[in-house]
This record gives C-alpha cells, structure tokens and sequence, in this order.
C-alpha cells in the first residue's frame, strides 16, 4: 500500500519521448508491446461485433467502443485481479483489457450457453462474478451506486481492494452522481471513479447537456478530488489510474477522473449518427488512440512495422476463433429459461 | 414465553444475526444515534459501531444499490428504507439490480439483502407516507416479499430473510411496532414462502396479511357468538405464495374472503383468488370468492376519512355475514 | 475468390432497404470505406460503404430496388480476378421486384381481424348464454349432486337469482327421511338412518306407477299337482346326474313367455296416445336384495329352452345377490314376475313396473282340500294362487282373463314339463 498522493492539479503532459515516461512508469517494453496489442484486440473484436451484427447473427443490440481503447487499456493494466470492476454497457473494451475470454464475450454476444452469463445476459450485461467482474450495468448510472456498496464491503472486510466504477458523461448527470460520490467521500470509501466522456450521450452532445460545471469540479464540489485527462493517449491514462488507485488503496478516499475520448462509431447499432457531421467523426479518427500509440511505439524503436502486421493479424485470429468457438457452440435449453431466477 | 413487541422482535432478529455472521450489516437513514424514524435499531450503533451500522444521508437510490454492490460481493446487508411509500425510490435498484442480477449473469451473481420498509396507514401520517405498495414488489421475479403479522412471525421470518440467499423485502406495519406477542428466547427461525392458520374454522376461509389479521381475528370472535366459525390463514410471505395451505382450506370452507389494505384494483386479492380459481379448490366453492381492500384512493388525513379509507372490524364482519347470506 | 458486397442490417427489426442510387457503377474501382450506395428506409436515407477495394461488379439489384439486407447485393473482385470467378447467381438471391412487396389491393381483409367484429355482437349472445345454462348452481353444489347421481335440474336453489347451493342439494338428499320424522312422531327415539339412493329410486318408481298406472287385479287357483310331481322326478334325475335342479320360478317364466305370445296386450307399453307391442318377450324377476329390490330381466325367454332359462336364471340371482348386476341385465323388461311363494304367503298383490303393462304375483304351492268335479269328492291337491295386476287403461278384463286361462292351462296339464 502506497502513500503517493495524486498532484493537486494533475498535468496531462503529452507522451513525446516513450521511452522515458516508460522507464518513469515501470514498464518494460514487452508491456508496452502488450497494451498496444490489446487495443488493437480490441478494435478487432468490435469490428466483428459490427460485422457479425450485418450479417444478422446477433439478436437485439449493442454498444461499441470502437475509438475508446486508450482508456480500457490504460485502466485495464492497473486494476489488480482482486479488485473489482462495474462496468457499463459499453464495456467490452474494459472486459477485454480485464483480461476477460474473448471467446466466452463472443458467446454472449450471440446468446450461447457457453457465454459468460449463459445466454442470459447479452452484449450489456457481461459479467464474470467469481473474477471480480461485477457486470456491465444497462441502467446508466446504476453502478454508481453499486460501488459505494463495493467499497462499503471492502471497508468492512479490511482488505486493499478497489473498486473501479466506469460510466460515461451521460450518467453523470443522474442524481445517482451526486448521491455516490457524496457517500463515496463522507465514509473516504476506496472508490476510482472513472467518466469516460466520449462527448455524446446517445445523441445529445456533452455542451448541450451537461451544464456550466466540468464534472471534474462537480466531483470536487462533492469532495473527491477531480481530474480531467485525455483518454485518448495510452500512457496517461495508465499513468494517471496508477496513481488513482494507489491513492484509493492506501485509504485516502475516492478519486474522480474524466478521461476525454471520442466514439467512431453510433451510440448503438440503431444510431443513424445524425446528431454529428461526417467531418467531426473523420476528425477524431485522425486523433485515434491506437494509431497514435502505434506511431509512439514505431518512433520509439520499441516496434516495427512488419511486428505491427504481424500483431494486427494475430488479433484478427483470436478474434475469428472466438467467433468459430461462439458459432459452434450449442444454444441454452428451452427448459433452462426459468433457471436463475432464485439461489 | 416472553412476550415483546414486534419492534423489538425485528431489532433482536438484526441484533443476534449481526452478532453471529460478521458479514451482516445494517444501513439506513437515521439508524444511528437516533435509532431509527420507528426505534427499530435503537442501540445498535453503541453496540457494533459504524463499521456495521451505516448511517446515510438522504439517497434511498444509493442505500438499495449499494445493498446491492456490497451483497454481490460476499456481504449480508440490511438496508432500512424509512417508508414503503419510498420504494418508489428504490424501484431502479430492487427491480432491475437485485431482482436481474443472478439472471443475467447466468447464475454467477447472489444478491442476499434484504430491505425493510414499514407501510400502513392509521397514523395520520398522509398520502405519501401510508401506503401498502407490496403488490408492486410481489410482481417481480426474482425477489421476495415478506409480511409478518406477529411479533413470533416478525423475528422468525427476518432471520431466515437475512440467512436467505436472495434479495428480500421486508415488510413492517407501522402500527404493529407497538403490539406485543410471546417470542421464544432461545434461536429459532421461520422458513419464507409458508402460510400460518392464525385460526381454524370450518365455514369460511379469511386471507389476509399484517394489521388486518387482528382485525379478521377480532371479527371471527364476534362472529363465533353468532355460531359462525371463520379460519383465518396468514399467507406470511407474498412471494413465493403458499398456494397450498390456502386452497386446502377453501376446500374445507367452500368460501373465500381476502382482507387486505393495499388498494383494490391489481391488489393482490386478484392473485389470490385466481390461484384458488386454478386450483382444484374451485369445485368446493359455494358462494363467490370476494374481497376487502383498501379502497382506490390516496390515503386521507383527516382520522375518520382515513379509516374509512381501509377494512375495519365491522366491515369484515357484515361482508362475512353478507357471504354466509348468499347475498352475492 | 471475390468479396461478397453484403447489404448492412442496421436497425434490430429490419428486414429490407430500397436502393436508392448506386453512387458508383458496374466496373468502377471502390476503396474500402467509401460510400458506394445510397439507400433509404423506413424513415431515413444513408449510404452504404464500400467493405473492401476492388472493382464493383455483379450487381444483383438495380436503382428503386428493395434488397434483403443481411445478403449480397454485388461483389468485389480483387486483383488479378475477373467476372469469371463471380459464383453462380443461387435461385434465393434474385430479384425482388418492387411489386412483390405491395399487398395484393384485391384479396379480402383478414378474417378474425377485431375490427370486423359488430358492435353489440357479444350482447346478442348473452341471451343464448343464459339459456345454455338451465339451472344456475354453484361449484360444490354440482360436485355433491354429480357424486350423488342426482339431476341438478330437479333441485330449487334459495340462493341468489334462483341458484342452487350446496345445502340446497343435500336438502334434496335428507328430504325423505326428514319428512316421515316431522310427521308427528316427536316424542319417540329411535335410529335415523338417511335413504340410500336404491331406495329413493324405488321410491320414485313404485310411486309414480301407483300414482298414474289403474291397476286391476286377477287371481285364479292353478293345480300344480301333475306339475310338481313331473318336476320332483325330473329333478331326481338332474340330482343322480349331477345336473342342476330346475327351479319353479324358471318354469313359470318358460310357460309366461310362451303364453305373453298370444296376448301381446300383455307385452306391451303405453306411451301418451302411442301402444308398443314387443317383439322381445323379456321377463324380469323381481328379487330380493339385502337392502333393496332389483328386477333381472331374462332376456327372449320364448327363444331359450328350460334349462337355459333355468340357467339364466340362477346366474342372474347369483350376480344379484353379489352385486354385481350389470346395465344390461336390468334393462328392457317386457313383463315381471313376482314369487313370493318361498315366503308361505298364499296370494298377494304387486305394483307395475312401468313402463310395463302387468305383473305376476305368485304364491306359495299349498296343499289343500279341493274340489273335483268329475268325482264329486274332495281330494288333497297342491294348489298355487297367481294374482295378475294389470294397466287397465290397455288391457281390459277380458283380456286378462284370457291370458290368465291359457297359463292355467299349461300349467295344470304340465305342458312345459313332461316324462
């Protein structure tokens, strides 16, 4: 348990020189190899989702991530296996960079009996209860308050776990926002709250919304201290969560952090995007983080180009075998409907 | 026996339950210090300290979830919501976090809470602090609602609700806290989802839950002057419903009468009666089934509209003569 | 292998889009990503995006067709690969012209569709519905009158708008018994036992005859002497061979038969302005039951022999006595016969079975001082009384008489039986 405080204002310093902020991180070479490949993992498997759901194969809908990696993998490699993660139904980025089975998500996705909820659950509620991964929440900001709950417990039971909670700038304007943090910060509960602010709520945009106040202020106004990143860049994101949940650990109370990203791609798959102008969209996809992070890596000399082929067909193969392992694998029984229900 | 109120049988049940399992803990509005909005928890804080006993500030929505959060995580949390007329609150996290989760999830997650709420009208307490809204509750999978009438009933059943693996609601009639019944001292616990004949009789069958239990009891006993002989069965748990113990009965009375004060329209009366109605009970009946509820009105102020708003005594009395009549 | 241009679901209930322009044409070069179809549907347009770069060919839809989505439309050829690797086009993949998705304007409009229904149309069943049931009763007042086979029909009902309930069925069932305690006999004790429904059918029965059939009464002396002295040697025989004896009750049974042919007045029922004459002549035998009478019926007795009737005969009071008489031995008797000679009593009188026209009372063989005629002294005889009961309102005396000589007859000459 450490006793680093998080600086009062925290600087987002952009990532020029990666192998400096590396070494100032930790982190070797071989991890920085593997976040860049888990983003692109990601990207992958939001991709299929996209083309398996053209194809008709999966019932209902779903929400991608696709322009949000940065912030999965920065957090993902923070989070400890013993700390719990609340997610929120665009979450299979955090799932993914949790270290979730790819081929058991894309079970789900099509409803198989092999899926982490069996079927039962779908895109939205992913949930691998046993491995601290308390599920994707489809009510925006419900897990706002099931985090104080988390936190209450880790406080009773004395142990150094986490809670991370994620939720976008939609549901931060629930008053379930205010209700939380304001528990989260009377009772100093070991709570990172983690505001991906991709700049839309379904299709309402952040400024038209979300009033005069940044959220980080708000939080501050609830006292937990309150930040604000670029989600985007890879390395700041993990650099900021290391400190966050350093910070939560060692009983200091709750963090917030705004981390500022954008989505390619509609809210769900009935978003006509009408709401933003192509350029807008084209815009952000130049700023994408897992390009971004690849042209830091190839600079870098941590990288190479034939590696990055290499890494990029390698994903896209996990990703079609999770597919082959989803398709071949056999529907929930009828009969097994009224299952769950009661313990 | 010792005989206690039902107040103080439901801060035992907490009280001794908390003391033998390290993960049950209590959280609420007002619960500390000052005991509790109905005394219920009175002492508690003095004894476990605020490890146990959380006091919140006003965020049902944040109590309820966060039952939810610290239950799917290993704990055993009571959260106190201060009147069932706030479960309106508390909607998003009993109907659609504790009652899906371990569905979703495919099994994967338990959600053990419970939640007490008190309900009940006839403290003048108005329109949005008397209602009985257990219907509501009792039309979700996946939860279970409670409604202990006694004192004996009220500890039994909430120690099996806090030892029960799934989210509970626990009901507690505002007018009851004060009523006294004998409680036996050693451990003891009644299991969720069985009725009780709180009387037997051989004429007609009386359904009914919490306050209107005394009520029936009070009017069978005026009514056994009259040579007429009610059984009275006190179905404790609403869901799961113990069908059996009711039709078995109406079975032996050929009549059926359901009392209770939540509203008539969509009141659980109309479950009731269609469970009998489905059962092999039907070809016993001898007169229709009916109800006595509380009438499709918000409750009242003023102490005799808000009497006349539910059953009382006489009301149950006439509409049980008014069966034995055939006047229906 | 070219790339299949595969048509996009977007919406999760959507089945088509209608193509509204293709941005670029047959041979052009797309590159991935770029919009290459205008489409339109439910409410919106948008473009469709090239998947990968090629060269577009093979379009399977033209401009203002409606194409499946979730199929292909075109395909993609890479490079080096031409329209010869394209796959053959599948029978499922063609056209579908704008026409066939229109509703056909001239079929009929679903039946069953509520809009079709009349106003009022339930109204005017209701009277039917009340019709259908005649009497209205409870669930438990049914149960009781189904167990006890008793007719709902008949019951009244003190319960609201005329409905029968359970007290009012077992109100039915005490009636009896109730009625012949209330007459007067407060002061005395005894057992009170409630009336089987044996009992009350028989009740019903023996009442409604005596009530509507006029009866009239017959009886003649018969001289069963030579009878019963052919009988007794007879059944010595049967007795050495180990046969069955032939009962008395067989042999009168035999010789009615016979007889009821001659005299079909005899045989016969009265129903309204309407007589049936049988042509079964099925004679029942009233017996003696622990709690109760039954009448087992002997099924054609002209066409069966003596000693089938005989053995008919004891089967039938077999399976009577054990209880185990079946629908069709009870059923269709043309005529009955009563002995109550085994009981000593001389002569008597019983109640038609209806719808019967007569029945036979017969006493006990007696020896007795008679009369003979041709010899003018008195000698010691076995005589046996008959009392015929007969439906006046079709068999007049005369008739009567007739039928009761020529039994007389036969029997005093032993016709039936003869060594």
């Amino acid at each position: 348990m450490g006793t680093r405080k998080i600086k009062e204002e925290f600087e987002n310093e952009k990532t020029i020189d990666i192998q400096k902020k590396a070494k100032e991180l930790g982190l070797s070479n071989d991890q920085l190899v593997e976040m860049y490949q888990t983003m692109v993992e990601i990207r992958h498997f939001e991709e299929m989702a996209t083309q398996l759901y053209a194809l008709g194969k999966v019932h209902g809908t779903m929400h991608l991530s696709i322009g949000q990696e940065a912030v999965a993998v920065g957090t993902g490699l923070t989070l400890q296996s013993n700390d719990y993660l609340i997610n929120h139904h665009r979450g299979h980025g955090h799932f993914i960079a949790s270290g979730a089975d790819v081929n058991k998500m894309m079970a789900e996705f099509l409803g198989k009996d092999t899926g982490f909820c069996h079927g039962h659950g779908g895109s939205m509620h992913i949930a691998d209860v046993s491995a601290n991964n308390l599920g994707a929440q489809g009510i925006v900001g419900a897990q706002m308050g099931i985090a104080v709950g988390v936190g209450i417990a880790i406080k009773i039971k004395k142990t150094d776990q986490v809670a991370l909670v994620i939720f976008g700038d939609g549901a931060a304007n629930r008053g379930i926002f205010q209700e939380s943090l304001n528990m989260s910060s009377i009772w100093d509960l070991p709570v990172v709250y983690l505001c991906e602010n991709n700049h839309y709520a379904m299709s309402v945009e952040v400024e038209r919304v979300s009033g005069k106040v940044p959220f980080k202020d708000r939080a501050k106004a609830l006292g937990v201290p309150g930040y604000f990143i670029d989600g985007n860049d890879a390395l700041a994101v993990y650099e900021f969560m290391k400190n966050a949940f350093d910070h939560a650990r060692a009983g200091l109370g709750p963090v917030f952090v705004e981390v500022e990203t954008y989505r390619i791609l509609g809210h769900s798959k009935s978003d006509r995007n009408l709401y933003r102008s192509k350029e807008e969209i084209d815009e952000w996809k130049q700023k994408g983080p897992i390009r971004r992070f690849e042209k830091l890596l190839l600079e870098g000399n941590i990288i190479t180009e034939n590696q990055v082929i290499e890494i990029d067909k390698k994903m896209a193969k996990v990703i079609e075998d999770a597919v082959e392992f989803a398709e071949n694998s056999p529907e929930p029984k009828i009969e097994d409907v009224t299952e769950f229900v009661y313990a | 026996m010792p005989e206690i109120t039902f107040r103080q049988a439901i801060h035992d049940a907490m009280v001794e339950e908390m003391r033998r399992d390290k993960t049950v803990f209590l959280i609420g509005e007002d619960i500390g210090t000052y005991g509790g909005a109905f005394g219920v928890s009175a002492g508690m804080l003095d004894e476990f300290g605020t490890e146990r006993v959380w006091e919140t500030p006003i965020s049902e929505e944040t109590i309820v979830d966060s039952a939810v959060g610290a239950a799917m995580v290993g704990m055993r949390p009571i959260a106190e919501i201060m009147f069932m007329d706030f479960v309106t609150l508390v909607m998003d996290p009993l109907v659609n976090q504790a009652a899906k989760a371990r569905y979703m999830f495919g099994g994967k997650a338990t959600v053990p809470l419970v939640v007490r709420m008190p309900n009940g009208s006839g403290a003048g307490a108005a329109a949005q602090h008397s209602q009985s809204l257990e219907t509501l509750l009792m039309h979700i999978p996946g939860l279970k609602v409670v409604v202990p009438s006694t004192p004996y009933d009220a500890k039994g059943l909430l120690i099996s609700s806090i030892r029960d693996p799934n989210p509970i609601c626990f009901i507690e009639h505002k007018l009851l806290y004060k009523t006294k019944g004998n409680v036996p001292d050693g451990e003891y616990s009644i299991p969720l989802g069985v009725a009780d004949v709180k009387r037997t009789g051989t004429d007609l069958t009386i359904v009914t839950s919490e306050i209107m239990v005394h009520k029936s009891l009070s009017a069978a006993e005026h009514l056994s002057k009259e040579g007429i002989s009610i059984e009275i069965i006190d179905p404790r748990t609403l869901r799961p419903l113990d069908v059996d113990t009711i039709t078995q009965s109406v079975m032996k009375t050929g009549r059926l009468l359901v009392v209770h004060e939540a509203v008539k329209t969509a009141g659980w009366a109309g479950e009731i009666m269609a469970s009998v109605s489905e059962s092999p009970a039907w070809d016993y009946l001898d007169a229709p089934m009916r109800r006595l509820t509380g009438k499709d009105i918000p409750i009242p102020y003023n102490k005799f509209l808000e009497r006349a708003a539910v059953p009382q005594e006489e009301d149950i009395i006439r509409e049980v003569q008014a069966i034995l009549n055939n006047e229906y | 292998m070219p790339i299949p241009f595969i048509m996009p679901k977007m919406d999760m209930d959507q089945e088509n889009v209608t193509i509204i322009e293709w941005m670029k044409k047959e041979g052009d070069q797309i590159q991935k990503g770029e919009p290459v179809i205008l489409i339109e549907t439910d409410k919106i347009t948008s473009e469709v995006e090239a998947p990968a770069t090629g060269q577009l060919v093979g379009l399977l839809y033209q401009e203002n067709d409606v194409a499946p989505v979730t199929k292909v439309v075109a395909y993609i050829l890479k490079e080096g690969e031409s329209e010869a690797d394209l796959p053959k086009v599948a029978k499922s993949e063609e056209h579908i012209h704008d026409k066939e998705t229109q509703p056909n304007k001239d079929e009929p409009p679903e039946k069953g569709n509520a809009s079709n229904l009349e106003a009022g149309a339930f109204s005017g069943d209701l009277a039917n519905i009340k019709s259908r049931v005649k009497t209205p009763a409870t669930p438990l007042a049914r149960r009781i009158a189904r167990a006890e086979a008793v007719n709902i029909d008949h019951i009244k009902g003190s319960g609201p708008r005329g409905r029968v309930q359970a007290a009012d069925v077992r109100a039915f069932l005490e009636k009896d018994s109730k009625e012949i305690i209330k007459s007067g006999r407060t002061s005395l004790s005894g057992k009170t036992i409630d009336v089987s429904i044996m009992r009350q059918r028989i009740a019903e029965r023996l009442t409604e005859s005596y009530q509507t059939i006029p009866h009239i009464y017959q009886t003649v002396e018969v001289d069963m002497s030579l009878f019963e002295d052919n009988r007794r040697i007879l059944n010595e025989n049967a007795e050495k061979e180990n046969q069955p004896k032939i009962s008395l009750t067989a042999c009168l049974v035999k010789t009615i038969a016979i007889c009821l042919k001659h005299h079909p007045y005899l045989n016969a029922s009265l129903d309204g302005e309407k007589i049936s004459f049988w042509n079964e002549i099925n004679i029942g035998i009233a017996t003696a039951l622990e709690n109760g009478l039954i009448v087992p019926v002997i099924h054609n007795a002209d066409q069966l022999t003596i000693l089938e009737t005989n053995r008919h005969m004891k089967a039938l009071t077999a399976r009577a006595q054990a209880g185990k008489l079946e629908h069709h031995d009870i059923q269709n008797g043309t005529f009955t016969i009563s002995n109550m000679g085994m009981y000593g009593i001389h002569s008597f009188t019983s109640i038609i079975n209806p719808p019967q026209s007569a029945i036979l009372s017969v006493g006990a063989i007696k020896r007795r001082p008679v009369v003979v005629d041709d010899e003018d002294s008195i000698n010691v005889r076995s005589i046996m009384m008959l009392t015929l009961a007969a439906d006046h309102r079709i068999v007049d005396g005369a008739v009567a008489a007739n039928f009761l000589l020529e039994l007389v007859n036969k029997l005093e000459n032993s016709e039936l039986l003869s060594i």
